[in-house]
């Protein structure tokens, strides 16, 4: 069913919180994830050429590089991973023809029934943030699962239950939890760390979020602050000095 | 947008094939037709035929044409689904509009009451197909007031030309069609003036900034691309037309689409040739549409393209 799940109060939102200031852009989220993916939930991930001029496939991750540019400060890189971010609006899900695009009730994970979809990639033309990729082997579509397969799984020990991207994460950038809990630990970073979502003005309203990374304190033209304000000897002998070469 | 022409044929073919059965239900309950017993059923089953061709290239475009049919499920929540609906829904008071025709004759309540419903089916068809487009909200050039008007004057316009040509060619004159037609164009043409001048005033629907939630920096470019070659995203939502081919194909589009049909209905109005000009209008206007819904796709712009460093 396409219709969205009527959200409770309260209800668990599972998703990702990506921390923007320690992301290093190593890319280990993406190949983690598709290396998890591809013998996972979805398996396989389509890859053409990986190794020739022109290597196509199907990824979830996608991890750009920005410069950031401050007035004071100059510009910095922030290392930028895209995926899914599992919208508690998700159009995506309401304009699948088929009931093949769903969002689960439980916990928010937004998934596509392959077995089901027949490839009319509508759901990617509504995702804003270009989440989903078409298998052009399979003829459906693709996405994050949250790694539906990991979260949950039994059979893997219970640190190991979560996502890959997060797994592997050599900066502990990314952490993985429940959104809907403002006790949890992803909420209680959110709420410290001023998290934001990404085109908020779309009105997606994305359960994961990016932390912002900090600004450099350090300004790129040497400040000339007087010293008169100072107190002491050292600051009259300075006030005094910054007087004669003044003139 | 990059134009899959599968969904260019099916948008511009079933404006036709239910443009036409629109006029057909309308003309015949106001009794503007020629009582000929052949001419609706012989019209409607092209009507059909258009709407029909275009449907069936619809599925040419999806990974998995033999689950098409589970596209009717939806129709609560999809515009694509309800499409699917409204279209099987408009055959049978349709080819019962043929029927009853033949059967109980132009005169018949039935007959005309039929008519008029397959009419309204039809358009709610089209309704449903623009809905598609304009329920993206991603899309500015799509997801605006002008996109579902539109696509239902085309579909008017398309289907008063082609009822035009079909009353040219068998009786030799085109009645009060041609008229319809000409003043169909004109609004066409007037509408589209109107969307291009809306989609070119429009502002983005985000920034690279709130695409990244950097809004607080100021200035955001890209700097590495996460990947070397074009991927699926890129390819079906990073095209991007120049400005100066979009501006030529705007020209084409309002002489062949809209004012030579226009022309060619009028002079088939007065009688000059109607067995000629109102087909070749057709023709025309076929072609014509065909760029235009290209151009539709071509200047649309999705904000995924945002994260690549392109324009939205």
């Amino acid at each position: 069913m396409t219709s969205l799940p009527q959200s409770l109060p309260g209800a668990k939102k599972l998703g990702l919180v990506i921390d923007l200031d320690t992301c290093v852009g190593c890319h280990a989220c993406a190949v983690n994830c598709k290396e998890w993916n591809t013998g996972g939930h979805y398996a396989p991930l389509p890859d053409h050429a990986p190794y020739g001029a022109e290597p196509d496939g199907v990824w979830f991750n996608r991890i750009h590089s920005y410069e950031a540019e401050d007035s004071n400060c100059g510009g910095r890189t922030v290392n930028f991973p895209r995926s899914c971010l599992h919208c508690e609006q998700p159009q995506c899900v309401t304009v699948c023809p088929t009931g093949a695009s769903y969002k689960r009730a439980e916990d928010g994970i937004v998934l596509v029934n392959t077995d089901i979809c027949i490839g009319c990639k509508l759901c990617s033309w509504a995702c804003p943030y270009g989440a989903r990729e078409f298998d052009e082997d399979a003829g459906v579509m693709k996405k994050c699962t949250l790694c539906i397969d990991r979260i949950y799984n039994t059979s893997l020990p219970e640190a190991e239950r979560e996502p890959a991207c997060v797994a592997t994460c050599p900066s502990r950038a990314r952490h993985f939890g429940d959104l809907g809990d403002p006790e949890s630990k992803v909420s209680k970073l959110v709420a410290s760390r001023g998290g934001v979502d990404l085109m908020p003005e779309l009105g997606y309203k994305p359960v994961n979020k990016y932390l912002p990374p900090r600004r450099a304190q350090i300004p790129t033209k040497p400040t000339e602050a007087p010293m008169r304000n100072g107190k002491g000897v050292g600051s009259a002998l300075l006030n005094l000095v910054d007087r004669v070469l003044s003139r | 947008m990059t134009p899959a022409s599968s969904v260019l044929l099916l948008t511009t073919l079933t404006g036709f094939g239910y443009g036409l059965l629109a006029w057909l239900g309308v003309f015949a309950s106001a009794r503007a037709l020629p009582a000929s017993p052949w001419f609706v059923p012989v019209a409607v089953v092209i009507g059909l035929a258009f709407a029909s061709a275009g449907l069936l290239a619809s599925t040419l475009h999806l990974g998995r044409p033999e689950r098409a049919w589970r596209a009717f499920s939806q129709w609560r929540s999809s515009w694509l689904s309800r499409e699917g609906v409204a279209s099987m829904l408009t055959y049978p008071p349709a080819m019962a509009f043929a029927a009853l025709w033949w059967l109980m004759g132009p005169g018949a309540i039935a007959t005309r009451a039929v008519g008029l419903l397959a009419a309204i089916l039809g358009m709610v068809t089209v309704f449903c197909t623009a809905m598609i487009y304009a329920s993206l909200k991603p899309i500015r050039q799509w997801h605006n007031r002008h996109t579902a008007p539109d696509y239902l004057i085309f579909a008017l316009f398309s289907g008063a030309v082609l009822l035009a040509a079909l009353l040219g060619m068998w009786f030799g004159h085109v009645l009060i069609a041609g008229i319809v037609a000409v003043i169909a164009a004109l609004i066409g043409a007037g509408a589209k003036l109107a969307y291009w001048r809306f989609i070119d005033a429009q502002s983005p629907l985000a920034t690279l900034a709130s695409a990244t939630g950097l809004a607080n920096f100021g200035m955001v470019k890209p700097l590495d691309q996460p990947h070397f070659t074009e991927n699926y995203i890129l390819r079906e939502m990073g095209y991007q037309i120049a400005r100066k081919h979009a501006a030529r194909l705007r020209r084409i589009v309002l002489i062949m689409a809209f004012l030579l049909p226009a022309l060619l209905a009028l002079i088939a109005t007065f009688g000059v040739l109607p067995a000629i000009a109102a087909p070749l209008a057709v023709v025309l206007a076929g072609a014509g549409l065909f760029i235009e819904r290209w151009l539709f796709f071509a200047e649309a712009t999705h904000v995924s393209a945002l994260y690549y460093g392109r324009a939205a």
